[in-house]
């Protein structure tokens, strides 16, 4: 039979893909190989994660760095399970947060945490937990109910489950709410943990020539061999996909498979999809306890959206890929979301009215988990991180992690109202993030395949989780426990909350900013304009200055020169002192002269005009001469300096002093 | 104290009144154990889960009980620390079968234990391990043992296995608290 299921897989596309795509799903579905694997997986991801993260890590905040958290391997490895804030705090039973009512490493449970549910099903006031469990090796489904510490029941389940909800189905008392299980192409519904009622999805077309098929032989006109390879033939070629009969034929031995079609000839074909995942969506009120519709994705690409009481199909929609994770917010009679991750990789966001998705959200990675807070969808992938989206598809945060996600769901503390996300991670951790605050951190003595939240027993705030290796882990938030936001190292720095004083907007600059909206390029334009013209004159009267050597420096090949005046006392006779050095490197500079040229009336030099002494490069010499202050206005004037060469008329340079007013005659 | 409560006082015919805090988790059978305390012409037939608190009455051989039934749901319970300090004795009730929250029935104790009115007071603390009667509940022992109560040491404390629904148990609970109320005022 084992051998038969194997081929059976690997022959109906459908079916291998669902086991194989989605990683989330398989290392939940097939439990024994690939859980293994992603434990190997994730002591390989620790590994080379290991070195950045000593004990101790550093944070930055307020731009000092602060020790944040303190974890002492020795405490780690003597608690069997503890947990710490995302920032500071060691991990110690009296300031956990956390009660550990039971950790049972024996429990032998394997799921995942789509098939959880938690309820009052008796309506006595003790809620308990179904799951639907895989068994050991996958082989044994059994429908679980958990009431406090002890299992109170199991029932064999016909398929493997893939997913568990409570909803209530009517709203008249008393309202105990029915639990649902999706397993196979069928969801079997339970009133007081008793089967109440079954539905199958709708049966698919079948191959009109695998019809033919069968019929013939029906009336014994083909024989097995034959039948097996026309069928082959179709499985090869037809688009339309064979039945689960002709699928469970085909890898018969010769010897079985005459007793195979005449057992199963009389039966006509059918041809079912299988649900891969549900959820609920309240029909028509918003409240806690209100009627809820189940919504079910399905292997063929579409969402079905049950009627709670009469289980008729309500509405129908269909989906580019696979959906692997639902989760629905609204109310299906008002108006309605579903955001459905596919194992293409991408996020369908669906509305009331419409049968197609109205947005997508292409996350490049396999998504692992859907949750929905408040108003935005976190989705884990298996590129180990968190992101946070709204309804809309836009991305609003992105959180690493140190590990891959195994197992997320929801935390929502109603007394404090808060909801939160919590990851269970390879590394055996859970992390609980408020948006992308980390608020706690717990450690577990074993990767945690599955988890949930809520009330169990007569507590509230109950935290269920079980291990790869199929324990079972409870715990209970204490009362007084509180998540302390902002002390962890995410979130935006508390500078940025400070509030800059930014004057009013007054009507000018309103009416300033509205110009500049409209009439930006012509004010673009007119300002270069302007720049270019500045250049120009600025370049021309370079160019001026050049060709006339008014510069104090004298970059000619011949004569590289440099002028510099110093002008001292306080009047009326001043002493001026020009610095003139060669620049050139090697060659010395014979036969310079220096003309002063000044207004007579108001200044006397004893010399307007003497040689320069031969000038050897680099040193600097000092030319003083003496300048008398002629008039007893205060009035002052400007001397030109020039230096030229023997002969020449053009000054190979010039240079304009500001003399000072002459203070001395003032005084006088 | 009119004239006549005073005379009858001082002839002895009143007994002393002592209050008492009456804790434990919701559920766990407080309010039960309570009303069958009282006389048997007192006692309601129908017992629903307290909100708040409630004041009840009743008489011992030799002391008159006033006691504060707290109402034990995780909203309420934070009410319970502003009565410590009117508290002469405590009777805590615990719901032997509910073994889930065990835990927290120890948390609330540690917390009871440390608070500021109860930590240097020498005040008597009777356990009722409740529900004895039903199928899957833990032994006086096992509870006593879950809740550390050994770790107590500078209280007196008694722990008796009661059904307050059938009344076994309390009568040996009540005594035990009268003597030590007595010992402590002598």
């Amino acid at each position: 039979m084992g051998r038969i299921r194997d081929k059976l897989y690997k022959s109906e596309r459908g079916i291998a893909s669902q086991l194989v795509e989605t990683p989330a799903r398989t290392s939940a579905t097939c439990s024994g190989a690939s859980l293994s694997r992603a434990g190997k997986l994730s002591a390989r991801n620790l590994d080379t994660r290991a070195s950045p993260q000593p004990g101790s890590f550093w944070a930055l905040r307020g731009g000092w760095p602060q020790p944040v958290a303190r974890v002492t391997p020795g405490k780690m490895a003597a608690t069997s399970s503890s947990d710490s804030d995302g920032g500071k705090g060691e991990s110690s039973e009296a300031n956990s947060k956390w009660l550990d009512s039971l950790s049972d490493s024996m429990a032998n449970i394997h799921t995942f945490s789509a098939c959880l549910a938690l309820a009052d099903f008796h309506g006595d006031g003790e809620y308990k937990l179904a799951m639907g469990d895989l068994g050991p090796d996958g082989r044994q489904p059994r429908l679980k109910v958990l009431k406090g510490h002890t299992l109170v029941s199991q029932k064999p389940l016909p398929d493997l489950p893939a997913a568990a909800v409570t909803f209530l189905m009517a709203s008249h008392e008393p309202r105990t709410p029915a639990l649902a299980i999706a397993s196979g192409p069928c969801v079997y519904v339970y009133k007081n943990l008793k089967p109440y009622f079954k539905f199958s999805l709708p049966s698919l077309p079948t191959n009109p020539l695998e019809q033919d098929l069968w019929n013939q032989a029906k009336e014994d006109q083909i024989d097995p061999l034959t039948l097996k390879e026309m069928l082959e033939g179709i499985r090869e070629k037809a688009e339309v996909p064979l039945s689960v009969q002709s699928l469970r034929f085909l890898p018969l031995e010769l010897s079985e498979m005459e007793a195979f079609v005449n057992q199963h000839k009389s039966k006509s074909i059918r041809r079912q999809t299988v649900i891969t995942t549900m959820t609920t969506l309240k029909k028509n009120l918003a409240d806690e306890d209100a009627v809820s519709c189940l919504v079910l994705g399905t292997e063929n690409k579409e969402l079905l959206v049950l009627d709670p009481e009469a289980f008729t199909i309500l509405a129908k929609m269909s989906l580019p890929s696979v959906p692997a994770f639902l989760e629905a917010s609204g109310q299906f009679d008002v108006e309605f979301r579903l955001a459905a991750a596919c194992r293409n990789g991408s996020i369908y966001i669906l509305r009331r009215d419409s049968k197609r998705p109205k947005y997508c959200i292409e996350l490049g990675a396999q998504p692992v988990g859907l949750v929905g807070v408040h108003k935005v969808l976190v989705v884990g992938s298996n590129q180990d991180s968190l992101h946070g989206f709204t309804y809309k598809g836009k991305r609003l945060w992105t959180v690493q992690m140190p590990a891959a996600i195994l197992a997320m769901n929801l935390l929502e503390q109603h007394s404090r109202g808060l909801q939160a996300v919590m990851a269970a991670l390879a590394n055996e951790e859970v992390r609980i993030y408020h948006d992308k605050v980390l608020l706690n951190v717990i450690r577990t003595p074993e990767a945690v395949t599955s988890l949930c939240f809520g009330r169990y027993g007569r507590e509230d705030n109950t935290l269920i989780m079980t291990t790869l290796g199929g324990g079972l882990i409870i715990k209970i938030l204490k009362r007084t426990a509180v998540f302390a936001e902002g002390g962890g190292e995410a979130g935006p720095p508390p500078s940025q909350a400070i509030k800059l004083n930014v004057p009013r907007k007054t009507r000018l600059y309103v009416d300033q900013t509205l110009r500049e909206r409209e009439a930006g390029t012509a004010m673009h334009r007119t300002f270069q304009a302007d720049l270019y013209l500045l250049r120009l004159r600025a370049a021309r009267a370079y160019v001026q200055a050049l060709e006339s050597s008014l510069s104090p420096v004298s970059l000619t090949a011949r004569e590289p020169l440099k002028l510099h005046a110093v002008v001292q006392g306080l009047g009326p006779t001043f002493k001026l002192t020009l610095h003139l050095q060669n620049t050139s490197t090697a060659r010395p500079i014979l036969g310079l002269v220096v003309c002063f040229l000044y207004n007579e009336v108001l200044y006397a030099l004893p010399r307007a005009f003497f040689k320069v002494p031969l000038l050897v490069p680099g040193l600097n010499y000092p030319l003083e001469t003496f300048v008398k202050s002629l008039s007893d206005k205060g009035i002052s004037d400007i001397i030109k300096v020039l230096v030229l060469r023997e002969g020449q008329s053009t000054p190979l340079l010039s240079a304009h002093i500001n003399m000072p007013m002459s203070e001395g005659l003032a005084a006088d | 104290m009119g004239l006549l409560d005073r005379l009858s006082g001082l002839l002895g015919l009143k007994k002393k009144e002592v209050h008492v805090l009456c804790l434990g988790l919701d559920n766990s059978g407080k309010t039960t154990i309570i009303n069958k305390l009282k006389p048997s012409n007192a006692q309601s037939q129908d017992i629903v889960p307290t909100i708040g608190f409630s004041i009840q009455k009743f008489k011992s051989s030799s002391l008159s009980f006033t006691v504060f039934d707290m109402s034990g749901q995780g909203r309420y319970r934070n009410l319970w620390e502003h009565y410590y300090k009117e508290g002469q004795a405590i009777i805590f009730v615990i719901d032997s079968s509910d073994k889930l929250r065990m835990v927290v029935a120890k948390e609330e104790l540690r917390t009871l234990l440390n608070h500021p009115d109860i930590k240097h007071r020498r005040i008597p603390i009777l356990f009722f391990a409740n529900k004895m009667d039903l199928r899957d509940a833990l032994t006086s022992v096992k509870v006593s043992q879950l809740l550390c109560l050994e770790d107590i040491k500078d209280k007196p404390w008694h722990i008796c296995a009661s059904d307050a629904i059938k009344g076994e148990g309390l009568q040996e609970g009540v005594d035990w608290l009268q003597d030590q109320i007595q010992s402590v005022k002598t």
